[in-house]
C-alpha cells in the first residue's frame, strides 16, 4: 500500500475529503488490481485525488501499472482533467526538483484536433471525417505518386513521412497544445496523437473511445493491458454502453443502404473489368481467414472488440459471401428482406433466434455468413478504394446488424414499430436493434485492464452499477462533503400555497392548479433569489405545455420583472447561444433563469458555478418514458437477468438523473445553492434514500412537503446566511487542511474513521 | 420678457386657461399662453421644465392638454373652439411630442452634470458658495470654465453617460385595459416605444417606412397590438399582417445569433461528441423568449457589445484566437478559491514612527553630526550598563517643591520650553478660522486660476477677461479677505495668517500692472 506522503498535491492546502480517498478502501483498487465504484461530490477534488494518486502508483512501480486511461465524458470535462494533471506535474517537478519524463495527452475527434486550414472550418464532425478520410485514404495518397494533382493533406504526409521515429516529447498535451505542436512540426495532431497513445503514460479521452466497439476497434485496441482505466462522469455509463451496441433502421436508412449497395455494385464491374487481380487477391486473403487478428487476441495484444467474437476469428469467411459480386448478391437480398419487415402494419417484438429463423425460412439467408458480415464489408469497400466512407455508413451499418444480431442470441431484442406513437397516422416504420444489457459492451474493458473505477458525482445506489453492468467490484465508496458551513439547501417542496399536491405524476400533469403552483414557485423563487436560476422539467414535451400555459396565465410576464428567461431547445447551437446569454445575464447582474430539460444536454455536462446557479428547481420527478417498448424490454430483461424490480430500476433512473439535475449547481466548498425538488414524491423514503448521500444528509424532516411559502422563508434564511463572507480561516481545520494539520496524529486517525465509514 | 426675435412655431386661439380664453403660442423653447386682448403672457415655460403633457381621453366633452412640469405643477388648457378644438389639441400635442425630448435631454443632462459635480466634490461647493451665491462672480463664468475643464480633461465623463437597460417585463408593462365597448387600450409611453424599437430592431424600421406615410402612430400601434407577431401563440390570421416580416427577421436574427456560436468553449454543446442535432418542434413561444431575452440583453449592453466585436469579432474563423479565451476558462473552472493561497502580496499596513516628519517631508538638513549605528549601539550599551547599576542617592536628591518646579519649567509651556518649540499652526488657530482660512484660499486659487489663466492675453475677449478677473480679485480682497484679517486682529492672534494670501494677490496686481502699462506702451 501506498504510503500518503508519496501522494503529492498541488496546493498547500488539502481538501480533507481528498484525503479520504487516499487512504480509503479505494486505494487498493489500484493495488491489488479490482475494479471499483467511487460516488464523490463534485468539488471536492475527486479528480485530482485520483490523478495524483495514480501518477504516485505510477511512479512508485512503474512495472504494475504502466498507462492510466481516464475517461470522461465531454470535451470541456477532457481538457479540464488535463489541466489538473498539468498543474500535478508542476508540483511534482517543483517539489522533486526533477523534471519528469511522463508523456499524457487527450484524445478527442478529428474535428477538435484537425488542423488543416479547410477540413477544419467544416462545423460538423460527421463532415470532417468525411473530408479527412478523402484526403488522407491510403488508396488516394497511392493515386497521387501516378497523379501530383490528387489533393491531400500536407500535414498527415508530413506525420507519415517523419512524425512515427521520433516519440513525442513527454510533456502534458491538451488538445490545443497538441494543435500547436502539430502546427509548429507541420504534423497532423489527429494522428499523433493516435499513434502517441500508444506510449503514453496517462491518455484522457472520451467514453466512447474505450466503450463502442466500432471505434474502439481503430483507437484503444492497442492499449497494454497493465493499465488503470477511471470513468468520470459515469452514472450513465450502462446507457452509453447500450446506445453503443444497439442498431435503428428507418426506411431512409435503407433507401441509403440501397444505394450504397448499387454503388458497389458498379464499382465491382469496373474494377472487374480494368483491375481483376485485385478481386483475386481479396478473395485469396479471405480464404485465409481473420487469423491475423486471432493472432493477436490470443498474445493479448488486442482489446477484444464485442461485435467481433472469438469463434469468428478461427474460421474462414465462408464460401457464399468470399467472391463480391456474391457478397453484394447477399447484401441485396437481406436489405429487401428487412425492407420487407419493415412493411407491417402492427407492432413486432421478436428475441434473435426468431429473427434468424424467419430469415433463414423467408430469404434462405444462414446465420454464419451473416456473421462475416461486417469483416466483409470492411474488406470489401478496401479493396474498392472508396473514397468517401462517410457516404457508406448506412450499408456499415446494416452489415453491423447483421453480424450483431447473428452472434448475440441472448441480451438483445428487435422491435418493429410501424409508426411513432405520438403520431399514429404517419407511417414511419423503424427497427430497432436494441441492446438491454450493457454488460456485453463494456466486458471487454472489464476482462482487459487491471483496474477499473467508476467514478462520479451522484452514483447512488452504489450497488445497482456492478449488477447492471455485471462485474465485482473490489471497492464500493459513497463519500460525503465535509462542510465549515452547511452550503447546500436541499428542501422538497409537496404542496402549493393553496395545499393543492404538487407533482408532475402522469394524472395531475395537465392540472391547472399544479402548473399554477409550479409557476408561482418559480415565480417567488425568481424574487427572492440572487443572479441565476435553473429549472429543470421532466421532459420537452412537458417543458413545451407548462412554458405556453404560464405564458397565457401570464405567470412569465411576472417573472421577467425579476429576471430574464431563456429556454433550452432541442437544437444544440440554439442552446449553446441561450446558455452563454444566459450566464451573460449572470455576469452583469440582471439575472436569468435557464428552462433547461432532466437528461437534456444541459443537465449533461454544463455547471452552473457558483452565481450561475444559486438555486436548482426541479420540476416533477424526471422519470423515463416508460410507455416505449424498448424500455419495457429492457426492464423485462433486468427483472429476468439480473432481479432487478421494473420499479426499482426506474426510480433509481429517475433518482439520478434529478441528483445529476440539482448537482450542478454545487461546485465546490465555496460555492453555495439551493436544491429545490418540486414533487410531493420526493418525500417518499424510497426516492429520498436513493439521492446520493451527501444531498441525502442534509435532507432534514423540516425541509419534507413544503408549501410554497415556507420554500421561500425557508431560502429567504438560507441566502441570508450565505451571503455573509466566507473566509479560508473558516474552513481550515475542518474542511481543509494544512500541511502540519495534516501530518498531525489525531488528524490522520479522522480521516481514517471517516474513510472507514464509507 | 419675450424676446421679440423668439421663433412661433405654431399659435392656437380660443384655449382656455383658468376659464379665462386666451391663445396659446407654442415657440422655440417654450410654451406660452396670454389672454385675450392683453400682449403678455401669463402663462410661459420652458419646454426643459415640462416633465411630460397628457390628453384628455377622446370621448370626453371637453378637449384639454395637461402640462406637468418638474416641479410637480400642472397647467391644463381648454381648446374652446367648437369646430376645431380637437384638431387644434392634436396639433399643439404632436408639436410638444418632437420638442419635449429634445429639450429634456438637453437641459436635464446640463443641469443634472452641474447638480451632480456640486454633490460630489464639497469643495467645489463651497467655492461656488463663495464666489457665485456671493456675486464675485456670476454662476456662468464660474461654469464656464469648469465645464469646459472637465470636458477637455476627461471626455468620456460628460459624453458617455451610461445606457440605461431596458426592463425584461416591458411588454408586460403594456397592460390592456377593456374600455367596456369590446375593445382594448393599451398605454404606450415614450419609454416603452423607445423599449419597443430597441428590443425589436425590425418593428423601429417598418415604423419608419410606414408612418408618417402610410399609417397614423396610433393605426401602427394598433396593428402591432393586433398582429400575430405580438401574439405569438395564437394561429396567423392575415396576409397582409405588416409585421409578418418582422417575425422572420426576427427569425433570421435569431439563426445568424446561433450561428456565431459561442466563445466560451465550455457553454458549447456542439462540440460535444455525442450531441445530435434533431429536428426542432418548438412552439414558437420558446424562441420568441430566448430572443426576448438575448435582445433585452444586448440593447442593455450596446456599447459594449460594439467595441467587443471589433476586437474579437474574428476570433471564430481564426483558431488562433481561441485558445487563450479557452485557456483562461479552462483554468477558472478548475481552480478552487479557497484552496488557493493567499495570492499576491500581502500589503503591508503603513507605520508611521515619526508622523510629523511623514507629514512635513523631507527638511533641509542644518549641518548636524551623524554619528554612526556603532555609536549608537556603545551608548546605548554605556546607557544600559549605567542603568543596570545605578544606586539611588536618596540623601542627596532635591526637595519635592524645587523638583515639581523644574518640572513644570521643562514641560511644554513652561519657562524654559517657550523658546525652543514652534507651534504648529493647527494648536494655536481655532478650528473655524481654519475652516474659514481653507476656504479663503479655495476661493482665491480659483479666482487667481481664473486670472493667470488669462496670459498671455492675445484676444480682445481674453483682454476684456483679464480686467474683469482684476476687478474679481480686488473685490474679493475687499470682500472677503479684509474681514477675516479684522477678525483675526480682533481675536489678537498674533501670527500672519493671510501674509501668503496677500503675496499671492500682490502678485497678480504686478503682473496685471506690467501688462497693463506694456499695452498702453504699445498703443502709445
Amino acid at each position: 500500500v501506498i504510503e500518503l506522503n508519496t501522494v503529492h498535491f498541488e496546493t498547500l492546502l488539502y481538501d480533507i475529503n481528498s484525503l479520504c480517498v487516499c487512504v480509503s478502501p479505494s486505494s487498493c483498487v489500484v493495488c491489488v488490481q479490482g475494479h471499483g465504484v467511487l460516488e464523490m461530490p463534485s468539488g471536492t477534488g475527486k479528480t485530482i485525488s485520483l490523478l495524483s494518486l495514480i501518477v504516485a502508483y505510477q511512479r512508485a512501480f512503474p512495472l504494475e501499472v504502466t498507462k492510466l486511461i481516464y475517461c470522461s465524458r465531454t470535451v470541456p470535462e477532457i481538457e479540464k482533467v488535463v489541466e489538473e494533471l498539468r498543474k500535478l506535474m508542476e508540483f511534482y517537478s517543483k517539489e522533486t526538483g526533477e523534471t519528469n519524463n511522463f508523456l499524457a495527452l487527450a484524445l478527442s475527434s478529428r474535428k477538435n484536433l484537425c488542423i488543416h486550414p479547410e477540413v477544419s472550418s467544416l462545423r460538423f464532425g460527421k463532415e470532417v471525417d468525411g473530408k479527412c478520410h478523402s484526403l488522407t485514404a491510403s488508396y488516394i495518397r497511392a493515386q497521387r505518386h501516378s497523379n501530383p494533382n490528387q489533393p491531400v493533406c500536407r500535414f498527415y504526409e508530413e506525420f507519415d513521412a517523419v512524425g512515427r521515429q521520433v516519440p513525442l516529447p513527454a510533456g502534458i498535451y491538451n488538445l490545443d497544445d497538441l494543435k500547436d505542436f502539430g502546427r509548429r512540426k507541420g504534423w497532423c495532431p489527429y494522428y499523433l496523437a493516435r499513434y502517441a497513445i500508444l506510449h503514453a503514460n496517462i491518455v484522457v479521452y472520451s467514453y466512447h473511445y474505450l466503450l463502442d466497439p466500432k471505434i474502439a476497434d481503430l483507437v484503444s485496441k492497442e492499449l497494454a493491458k497493465k493499465s488503470v482505466v477511471v470513468f468520470d462522469e459515469a452514472h450513465n455509463i450502462d446507457n452509453v454502453c447500450i446506445d453503443s451496441m444497439s442498431v435503428n433502421i428507418t426506411r431512409r436508412t435503407l433507401d441509403r443502404c440501397q444505394n450504397n449497395v448499387d454503388t458497389l455494385q458498379n464499382t465491382i464491374q469496373k474494377i472487374k473489368e480494368t483491375d481483376a487481380a485485385k478481386l483475386r487477391e481479396e478473395y485469396r486473403r479471405l480464404v485465409d481467414g481473420l487469423k491475423e487478428a486471432s493472432v493477436a487476441r490470443e498474445t493479448d495484444i488486442y482489446l477484444s472488440n464485442p461485435v467481433l467474437p472469438d469463434e469468428i476469428l478461427q474460421e474462414a469467411v465462408p464460401g457464399t459471401i468470399r467472391t463480391a459480386e456474391h457478397f453484394v448478391g447477399f447484401l441485396r437480398r437481406f436489405l429487401e428482406y428487412l425492407k420487407s419487415r419493415l412493411r407491417v402494419q402492427h407492432v413486432v417484438q421478436e428475441s434473435t433466434p426468431q429473427f434468424l429463423k424467419d430469415i433463414f425460412d423467408k430469404v434462405c439467408i444462414d446465420r454464419k455468413p451473416l456473421r462475416f458480415c461486417a469483416e466483409r464489408l470492411q474488406s470489401l469497400l478496401r479493396t474498392l478504394e472508396i473514397a468517401d466512407i462517410a457516404d457508406f455508413s448506412a450499408v456499415t451499418l446494416i452489415s453491423n446488424f447483421a453480424t450483431l444480431v447473428s452472434t448475440y442470441s441472448q441480451g438483445f431484442t428487435i422491435i418493429i414499430e410501424p409508426f411513432e406513437d405520438r403520431t399514429p397516422t404517419i407511417a414511419n416504420p423503424v427497427l430497432h436493434f436494441s441492446c438491454m444489457d450493457p454488460s456485453i459492451a463494456i466486458k471487454p474493458v472489464f476482462q482487459r485492464f487491471q483496474s477499473v473505477v467508476i467514478t462520479s458525482g451522484t452514483l447512488s445506489p452504489l450497488d445497482i452499477y456492478p449488477r447492471i453492468l455485471d462485474f465485482r467490484p473490489v471497492t464500493m465508496a459513497s463519500f460525503t462533503m465535509t462542510l465549515a458551513r452547511t452550503c447546500l439547501c436541499p428542501l422538497i417542496v409537496g404542496r402549493g400555497n393553496d395545499q393543492v399536491a404538487l407533482s408532475s405524476k402522469f394524472e395531475t400533469r395537465e392540472d391547472f392548479a399544479v402548473i399554477r403552483n409550479y409557476g408561482n414557485l418559480l415565480l417567488e423563487m425568481s424574487a427572492v433569489v440572487p443572479d441565476g436560476i435553473v429549472a429543470f422539467f421532466t421532459s420537452y414535451v412537458y417543458m413545451e405545455n407548462i412554458v405556453a400555459s404560464w405564458y397565457e396565465q401570464g405567470i412569465l410576464e411576472n417573472i421577467q420583472r425579476n429576471k430574464l428567461i431563456f429556454i433550452e431547445t432541442q437544437d444544440a447551437a440554439e442552446t449553446s447561444m441561450a446558455l452563454e446569454k444566459y450566464q451573460e445575464a449572470c455576469e452583469n447582474g440582471r439575472g436569468a433563469i435557464l428552462l433547461s430539460v432532466a437528461r437534456g444536454k444541459v443537465s449533461e455536462g454544463i455547471d452552473f458555478v457558483h452565481h450561475f446557479g444559486r438555486a436548482v428547481i426541479m420540476f416533477g420527478v424526471p422519470y423515463v418514458y416508460t410507455q416505449s417498448r424498448i424500455l419495457k424490454a429492457r426492464l423485462e430483461y433486468l427483472r429476468d437477468q439480473f432481479q432487478i424490480r421494473e420499479n426499482d430500476f426506474l426510480t433509481f433512473d429517475a433518482m439520478r438523473h434529478a441528483a445529476q439535475c440539482v448537482g450542478r449547481a454545487i461546485r465546490g466548498k465555496t460555492d453555495y445553492g439551493l436544491m429545490i425538488f418540486a414533487d410531493k414524491r420526493y418525500a417518499r423514503a424510497d426516492k429520498r434514500g436513493k439521492l446520493p448521500r451527501w444531498i441525502q444528509e442534509h435532507i432534514t424532516d423540516g425541509s419534507l412537503n413544503l408549501t410554497v411559502d415556507e420554500t421561500v422563508q425557508l431560502s429567504k434564511h438560507f441566502l441570508r446566511q450565505m451571503a455573509q463572507p466566507f473566509r479560508q480561516e473558516d474552513q481550515l481545520g475542518l474542511s481543509l487542511l494544512t500541511l502540519e494539520q495534516l501530518q498531525s496524529e489525531e488528524m490522520l486517525k479522522k480521516i481514517t474513521q471517516i474513510a472507514h465509514q464509507t | 420678457m419675450a424676446s421679440l426675435s423668439e421663433e412661433v412655431l405654431l399659435v392656437v386661439k380660443k384655449v382656455r386657461q383658468r376659464k379665462q380664453d386666451g391663445t396659446l403660442y407654442l415657440m422655440a423653447e417654450r410654451i406660452a399662453w396670454g389672454p385675450e386682448g392683453k400682449d403678455r403672457f401669463t402663462v410661459s415655460h420652458l419646454y426643459a421644465d415640462i416633465r411630460c403633457q397628457k390628453i384628455s381621453p377622446d370621448g370626453k366633452s371637453k378637449i384639454q392638454l395637461q402640462l406637468v412640469l418638474h416641479t410637480g405643477e400642472s397647467t391644463t388648457f381648454h381648446f374652446a373652439n367648437e369646430s376645431s378644438a380637437l384638431k387644434d389639441r392634436d396639433a399643439a400635442k404632436e408639436l410638444l411630442q418632437q420638442l419635449l425630448p429634445k429639450f429634456k435631454k438637453k437641459a436635464n443632462k446640463e443641469l443634472e452634470e452641474k447638480n451632480r459635480m456640486l454633490q460630489e466634490d464639497p469643495v467645489l461647493f463651497q467655492l461656488y458658495k463663495d464666489l457665485v451665491v456671493s456675486q464675485v462672480i456670476s454662476a456662468e463664468e464660474f461654469w464656464a470654465n469648469r465645464l469646459g475643464g472637465i470636458n477637455n480633461t476627461d471626455p468620456g465623463l460628460c459624453d458617455n453617460k451610461q445606457e440605461v437597460g431596458i426592463s425584461g417585463a416591458f411588454l408586460a408593462d403594456i397592460r390592456p385595459q377593456t374600455d367596456g365597448c369590446n375593445g382594448l387600450r393599451y398605454n404606450l409611453t415614450a419609454d416603452i416605444i423607445e423599449s419597443i424599437f430597441r428590443t425589436y430592431p425590425a418593428v423601429k424600421q417598418k415604423y419608419s417606412e410606414n408612418v408618417p406615410h402610410n399609417l397614423t402612430e396610433k393605426e401602427f400601434w394598433t396593428r402591432f397590438f393586433q398582429s400575430h407577431y405580438f401574439h405569438r401563440d395564437r394561429i396567423n390570421t392575415g396576409t397582409q399582417d405588416i409585421f409578418s416580416e418582422c417575425a422572420k427577421q426576427d427569425d433570421k436574427g435569431l439563426k445568424s445569433m446561433v450561428s456565431q456560436g459561442v466563445k466560451n468553449p465550455l457553454v458549447d454543446l456542439l462540440s460535444n461528441p455525442d450531441v445530435t442535432v434533431k429536428d426542432s418542434s418548438n412552439s414558437a413561444i420558446i424562441k420568441r423568449f430566448n430572443h426576448h431575452s438575448a435582445m433585452v440583453l444586448a440593447a442593455g449592453s450596446l456599447d459594449q457589445a460594439s467595441e467587443t466585436s471589433s476586437t474579437d469579432g474574428n476570433s471564430r474563423d481564426s483558431d488562433f484566437f481561441q485558445p487563450p479565451v479557452k485557456k483562461v476558462r479552462l483554468q477558472e473552472a478548475i481552480e478552487y478559491e479557497d484552496l488557493q493561497r493567499e495570492n499576491g502580496p500581502k500589503t503591508v499596513a503603513l507605520n508611521l514612527k515619526k508622523a510629523d516628519r511623514y507629514a512635513h517631508g523631507p527638511v533641509p538638513l542644518q549641518s548636524q553630526q551623524y554619528t554612526t549605528s556603532q555609536d549608537i549601539i556603545n551608548s546605548v550599551n554605556y546607557i544600559q550598563h549605567e542603568m543596570a547599576n545605578y544606586k539611588p542617592n536618596l540623601t542627596q536628591v532635591l526637595s519635592s517643591t524645587s523638583a515639581s518646579s523644574a518640572i513644570a519649567a521643562l514641560s511644554p509651556g513652561g519657562v524654559l520650553m517657550q523658546a525652543g518649540a514652534q507651534q504648529a499652526i493647527n494648536q494655536m488657530v481655532p478650528p473655524e478660522v481654519q475652516g474659514e482660512l481653507k476656504h479663503l484660499y479655495a476661493a482665491a486659487g480659483e479666482l487667481l486660476r481664473h486670472f493667470w489663466a488669462c496670459f498671455p492675453v492675445n484676444t480682445p475677449f481674453l483682454e476684456e477677461k483679464v480686467m474683469k478677473m482684476k476687478s474679481n480679485l480686488e473685490r474679493f480682497q475687499m470682500t472677503k479677505l479684509r474681514p477675516f484679517q479684522d477678525k483675526i486682529q480682533r481675536q489678537y492672534l498674533s501670527t500672519n495668517l493671510t501674509g501668503h494670501l496677500e503675496e499671492m494677490l500682490q502678485t497678480a496686481y504686478s503682473k496685471f500692472h506690467i501688462w497693463q502699462t506694456r499695452r498702453m506702451m504699445r498703443k502709445t
